[in-house]
Formats: structure tokens, C-alpha cells, sequence
């Protein structure tokens, strides 16, 4: 049985009292804490082979390169991708899904499809594609829970379809697409699928194999990695014949010379996507948050996290003035809940209340997903309040935010 | 040049208007034409509040929660 308490002690972060208050921090589906094996791991790059990969042969850049490397296999293993040549280093996934939208070649005239409940990194590289490339682009509605009906995907996909771009879990309802019956329905017709797991990945045990995705997109920084870290996953094939987004160093086998002209030679995936010098700390700390994940294993953390969203589900159900945006159907549910106050104009004041009077930190906004604010008849402006759960929350978290919500609607209303 | 950011003086520049404004009061206000040149980052507020949160750090602005929720108000010195 896993120590959830020992667990929260990895991470230093919480160590940590604000006007005297301990942290309860439930913004992780922005930006997880980091736990001490990854911050280690970083230093140990830093401290000890501060080098160049790829490229020098000397002691230390054989360490960082044979480090690198194995960073590499760690997440292709956290993932299930069946060669490690299909993850490809991005900064996060909304560049691994520009990537996808940049350098794949579609059919001229074919159809792109997404949803109303994307991410705007979902949903954007593709409108952009499709308005530079004269494409249809189609949008499947979310229903107002953040679940999708099955036959609008079917009557959506057709022989002209060429992509879908679809967001696994939700940073706005936390639902979780069927993926693996649309991804069915696409190849059937075949169409191509891109999933945007930034929210899934790191609280549900992603088998991009099981799943068949073609494309998969992550932010490693969501997943108690480093910042600025994210991974694309695609299919070698794919990978193979798509375009390069960046070129320059270390993409290349060789670039002749020959009669005035530059020939340049492209590595296969994933160095061709890979341009100059990498994030090589960066790397590192993302296989050991791999490895840090493994270690406690992804079904622990998904059941973890459900059991305190459900706990936090049962109080805000019972409380008057709040309205929750998605499902409550757990089964179905990444670790958050969105939701409006009606006591107070905006979802901003919900925020700056919690964090300034009971050191719990939650998003406000429109979460980068205007569109499905939009569709729910919720201005940005007035905007929803986001709690999310990770492996070190645990109860009395829960509670606190419960707490400062009954006193910021008492002094409210 | 200011030190504050863009989205500081934007909040500094609405609430010079008037008495008190609610967090939304000032996020639709940002909107307007006429302040269109420095209120450019409002459209999901997040980042536009912690600015505001900011100038309450620094002494400029007082924030009071209440009926409705937060309202903001300029410090003024005579």
C-alpha cells in the first residue's frame, strides 16, 4: 500500500508556510511541484557532466550523452512507445502540437477535426493549418459535462478527414475523451489522430501503443518533471516522412558543398526534430520523473487522485451558490474540479481569496479553453475557478479548500 | 519609463477613474477602446489580477472583499 504521506515529503515545496500556513497547493494541472529524485537528478547534470551530448568525445560528454540517452528509454517506458526513437524533446506540448500541425503533410482539400473543449495549443497550430493550407476544419461540440457523443464523431469523420486533433483530458472538466473508440473510427476512414494527453499523462497511465494514436503530446512539466520540458510521441513512419520544424545542428549526418550549393543529409527522428543544443538537464530531470512516477505507479496515483476528488466533489455538491462544470461521474474524471461562485463577479476574486487568507492556490481564468467557456455561456472575463489534485494532496487539503470556500461565500454573499 | 508592468499601469489607470471597481468592473474596462494601447493582456484576467495583486504589495492599490467579492481602489495621496 502506497505512503502518500512519505510521499508528499518529497517534495520540498511543501515544506513551506505562507502567513503561517502550510501550502495547499491544487494547481497542478498548470504546473505540478517537483519531487526531490528530479530536482537531484537536474543537479547532478549541473554539478558533476555540465557538457555538451551528442557531440564531444571526452569523459563528460560521454556522461551526459550515455544520461541523455537513458532519459530517452525512461520515457518511451513511461509511455509504452514500441522504439524509443518515436519521443521527440519539445519545450511542452503545445510545441509538440505545432510540430504535428507544421510538419505533417495532409491531402489538399482534406478535413481536420477537433473539439470545443480543447486547450487553445489543441486546437490553434491546427486553425492555423488549415487557413494556411486551405483545409476544412470541423468542430465536434463537447457536450455542456465535457463528455462527447460517440455518433457526432462518426457522422464527423469521413473519407475526407485527414486528422483529428483531440484533447484526452480536460484542463477545464477533466474528462476523459473515448479516445480509443474515436481513434478506431478515424483509422477506419483513414484519418490520423493527435492527442493532446498534457493532462492525461501525468495522472492516468498513458499506452500509446493501446491506444493507437498516431501522435501524442505531453507536458513534462505537469508530470513532476522541469519547466520548459514537453514530449512528442509519433509513430516512426510517420516520423520518418514528415518535414523537420527546426533545422541546424545536430540534425544532419552531413551537408556537402557541391558546385555552390548546400546538400543538407537529415538524420532520421528523432535527431531530425531535434536542433541544436538540446535542454540536456532538462532531459534528464524528465527520466527521472519517469522513473519517479513508475516507482509509485500510475493506477496508485489515478485511484489517489479520484478518492480525493470525489471527497471534494461531495462537499461543493452540498454547498448552495456553486456550479460545477463536468461530469461527477468519477470513472470518467482526471483529479480536478471547475467551477463558478455566484457570489462573487469574477472567478479571479475566488483565487485571491483562497490564496490570500488559507494559502490554497487554484487557477482562475479561462484555462486557455475560451471556446468551451464560451459554449457554457461563461465570459473569460467572469471566467472558472480550477482545483487539481495530484499525488501529494491528500484529505486535510481537501478540507482546507472546503473551508476557505464556505468562508469566502459567507463573507460574499 | 515606468518600472511597473503593462498590465500595473493599466490597473493604475482604470481605477484613477473612479471610486472602487469589482475585479470584473476592471477586466471590462480593460477592454475598452480608449485603453487599448496598454491593456493588452486581459483576455483570461489571471495575469491582469496578479498585476493588481502586485500594486497592493507595493502600497498603491487596497483590495476589500465583501458583497460581490473584491473591490479594488487607487491609494490616493493629497
Amino acid at each position: 500500500m502506497t505512503d502518500w504521506e512519505r510521499i508528499r515529503k518529497d517534495f520540498p515545496a511543501l515544506e513551506r508556510k505562507i502567513n503561517g500556513r502550510p501550502i495547499v497547493y491544487l494547481d497542478s494541472a498548470c504546473m505540478s511541484l517537483k519531487p526531490r529524485p528530479v530536482i537531484d537528478a537536474m543537479n547532478e547534470y549541473y554539478l558533476r557532466f555540465p557538457a555538451c551530448g551528442g557531440r564531444s568525445i571526452h569523459t563528460l560528454g560521454k556522461e551526459v550523452s550515455e544520461a541523455y540517452s537513458e532519459a530517452r528509454r525512461k520515457m518511451a517506458r513511461f509511455i509504452n512507445a514500441a522504439h524509443e526513437e518515436e519521443c521527440i524533446w519539445t519545450r511542452n506540448a503545445t510545441e509538440a502540437l505545432n510540430i504535428v500541425a507544421r510538419s505533417l503533410r495532409v491531402p489538399k482539400g482534406s478535413k481536420i477535426i477537433t473539439t470545443s473543449l480543447e486547450h487553445h495549443s489543441g486546437s490553434l497550430p491546427f486553425v492555423e493549418k488549415a487557413r494556411r493550407e486551405g483545409l476544412k476544419l470541423e468542430v465536434v461540440p463537447a457536450r455542456s459535462d465535457g463528455t462527447f457523443d460517440i455518433e457526432q464523431w462518426k457522422a464527423a469523420i469521413d473519407s475526407q478527414t485527414s486528422l483529428v486533433s483531440i484533447v484526452h483530458s480536460s484542463n477545464v472538466t477533466g474528462t476523459v475523451a473515448p479516445l480509443r473508440e474515436i481513434v478506431e473510427i478515424a483509422h477506419d476512414r483513414g484519418a490520423l489522430v493527435v492527442s493532446d494527453d498534457a493532462q492525461y499523462a501525468p495522472h492516468h497511465p498513458l499506452d500509446v501503443q493501446f491506444f493507437d494514436v498516431d501522435f501524442s503530446a505531453l507536458s513534462i512539466h505537469k508530470m513532476c518533471g522541469p519547466s520548459g520540458m514537453g514530449l512528442l510521441y509519433g509513430k516512426l513512419d510517420l516520423l520518418k516522412e514528415m518535414d523537420m520544424f527546426l533545422t541546424g545542428g545536430d540534425t544532419v549526418a552531413d551537408v556537402r558543398y557541391e558546385n555552390g550549393k548546400i546538400i543538407p543529409e537529415y538524420l532520421p527522428p528523432p535527431e531530425k526534430f531535434e536542433a541544436g543544443l538540446q535542454n540536456y538537464a532538462g532531459a534528464i530531470g524528465s527520466g527521472a520523473a519517469a522513473d519517479y512516477l513508475m516507482s509509485i505507479g500510475m493506477h496508485e496515483i489515478e485511484r489517489h487522485e479520484r478518492k480525493l476528488l470525489s471527497r471534494a466533489l461531495k462537499a461543493l455538491q452540498e454547498m448552495d451558490h456553486i456550479r460545477i462544470l463536468g461530469t461527477d461521474d468519477i470513472d470518467l474524471k482526471t483529479g480536478l474540479v471547475t467551477f463558478t461562485i455566484d457570489t462573487v463577479t469574477s472567478a479571479h476574486d475566488i483565487a485571491t481569496f483562497l490564496n490570500d487568507e488559507f494559502a490554497v492556490m487554484v487557477r482562475s481564468g479561462a484555462h486557455c479553453a475560451h471556446p468551451f467557456h464560451y459554449q457554457e455561456g461563461i465570459l473569460p472575463a467572469k471566467g472558472t475557478a480550477r482545483a487539481s489534485f495530484y499525488l501529494y494532496n491528500n484529505d486535510t487539503d481537501v478540507d482546507i479548500f472546503i473551508e476557505g470556500l464556505t468562508a469566502l461565500i459567507a463573507a460574499s454573499v | 519609463m515606468s518600472d511597473l508592468s503593462r498590465n500595473a499601469q493599466c490597473v493604475l489607470r482604470i481605477l484613477e477613474n473612479a471610486e472602487s471597481l469589482t475585479t470584473s468592473e476592471i477586466l471590462e474596462i480593460a477592454k475598452r477602446p480608449e485603453y487599448s494601447d496598454i491593456c493588452t493582456d486581459c483576455a483570461g484576467g489571471d495575469a491582469f489580477i496578479a498585476a493588481a495583486n502586485e500594486l497592493v504589495s507595493l502600497g498603491l492599490v487596497t483590495k476589500r472583499f465583501g458583497k460581490g467579492g473584491y473591490r479594488w481602489s487607487l491609494v490616493r495621496r493629497d
